[in-house]
């Protein structure tokens, strides 16, 4: 290990978003709208992901190492959002893409590395805990697959953040969120 | 005298005929436009010398379909626009600006909403526009996107525009509506607005287009245009309208 991150963990992290992309997501012609919002929430929240890795690659003020973690962090969101897309036009439903939002986030949110890492991990937290409650909400075999899948890539995720900002607490049981609190939470940032 | 007089009549007729598109509606008279709504008052604003048609865009796409002189049509929703165009009977659609929804209850809030999730735990009297009213199609994809749908066995009643739904929950006939974040200004004394999360909105856009039997068509082009102004876009704004969206503009 050599600082904050070492080589293996960084690419356990990409190799996450790397396994989702390739998941056979069945078409759900049985799905609810109930099973279905999960998606479109879980949608949303990775192209907010996808832009807050994105802007903080853009205010540079990370290390190469650390540039890497976003940048793989921002590649799995990407796929998240692609793979969580074909489930819902498959269930007959349009996907929400960037173009639908006005992200907005706090001044100074890219400032820091800290900075960074403590708004990242608002989402990812939030994502992560929506995921354990889809896991359990939905009916559908291939969906649960695709939400343990997702909820160890943002686990992934967050342990990198968690060593970027070198202060964090790794949670040992991560609080599960029904939508309602999930929702509430990311609104701000979802403009 | 009579010379000076046919003189001056000639100079009238030339400035008429050279001055173009306004002022050729004013020669013809105002224009009718058929408009969504929820366009209401920022068209009247705008605009306060034409004549206008307010109402469900499906209603007036009807009515358009069956003869009706208009001049222009603006719609709340692209498929009433577009299924017009395909028609014949308007030209082609521009979208010229969005909006989004919003649930408002009445200011005194009987029954105690907070949250749009609320609608599933507490009893209420829910008024919705119909399904074939453009707003009335947004609120049933919110619903669908968030998981809620089964909220629709407490709708009471379900409208024939977003302006009635409006009236029924500002004067206190229904515990909650769904409507444009436009339509809550002009009653913003009466009711409160709850806000509908972003990533459970309907893609809210408006399109414009000229009647294709329109016997002022200059003129109707002349006004789209103006809609289309930065004047006409800031009228939108101020009136709580969102810019042109990204994929269109």
């Amino acid at each position: 290990m050599t600082g904050p991150f070492s080589r293996r963990r960084l690419l356990t992290v990409a190799a996450g978003g790397a396994a989702l992309a390739a998941l056979p997501v069945r078409p759900a012609f049985a799905a609810t709208d109930e099973e279905l919002a999960y998606a479109n929430f879980a949608v949303s929240g990775e192209l907010l992901l996808a832009d807050l890795y994105g802007k903080a690659l853009g205010a540079d003020v990370l290390t190469d190492p650390g540039r890497a973690a976003l940048r793989n962090g921002r590649r799995a969101a990407i796929q998240h959002a692609r793979a969580l897309s074909s489930l819902l036009t498959g269930a007959g439903q349009d996907a929400p893409t960037a173009q639908d939002f006005d992200f907005q986030w706090p001044e100074n949110a890219f400032a820091t590395p800290a900075a960074i890492a403590a708004t990242g991990r608002i989402v990812l937290r939030t994502m992560l805990g929506v995921y354990q409650t889809a896991l359990v909400a939905v009916s559908e075999p291939t969906y649960r697959i695709l939400y343990a899948s997702l909820a160890a890539s943002v686990g992934q995720q967050l342990g990198a953040l968690t060593a970027l900002a070198a202060s964090g607490v790794v949670q040992p049981f991560p609080v599960a969120l029904d939508l309602e609190s999930a929702s509430g939470t990311l609104e701000p940032y979802l403009g | 005298m009579r010379a000076r007089l046919l003189a001056a009549l000639a100079a009238l007729v030339a400035a008429s005929l050279a001055s173009g598109a306004t002022a050729r509606s004013t020669a013809t008279g105002p224009l009718t436009i058929y408009a969504a709504a929820s366009l209401t008052e920022v068209f009247k604003t705008l605009d306060p010398a034409q004549n206008y048609s307010f109402g469900g865009s499906n209603a007036l796409e009807t009515q358009i379909r069956n003869g009706a002189p208009a001049d222009v049509f603006a719609s709340a929703a692209p498929l009433n626009a577009e299924r017009l165009f395909k028609a014949g009977l308007v030209d082609k659609p521009v979208t010229f600006t969005a909006n989004r929804l919003a649930l408002i209850v009445p200011k005194s809030n009987p029954a105690g909403i907070t949250s749009i999730y609320d609608l599933r735990s507490k009893p209420v009297k829910l008024v919705v526009a119909a399904p074939a009213v453009p707003v009335g199609g947004y609120t049933l994809t919110v619903l669908r996107k968030m998981g809620l749908s089964s909220v629709l066995g407490k709708v009471v009643s379900r409208e024939s525009d977003v302006k009635a739904v409006t009236g029924k929950v500002a004067l206190g006939q229904a515990d909650a509506g769904f409507v444009y974040t436009t339509d809550a200004r002009p009653v913003s004394d009466q009711v409160t607005v709850i806000r509908i999360p972003a990533w459970a909105q309907p893609r809210v856009r408006y399109e414009i287009a000229v009647v294709s039997r329109s016997s002022n068509k200059a003129a109707a082009q002349a006004w789209v245009k103006r809609v289309l102004s930065a004047k006409g876009q800031t009228a939108l704004k101020n009136a709580g309208f969102l810019p042109l969206p990204k994929a269109s503009s």
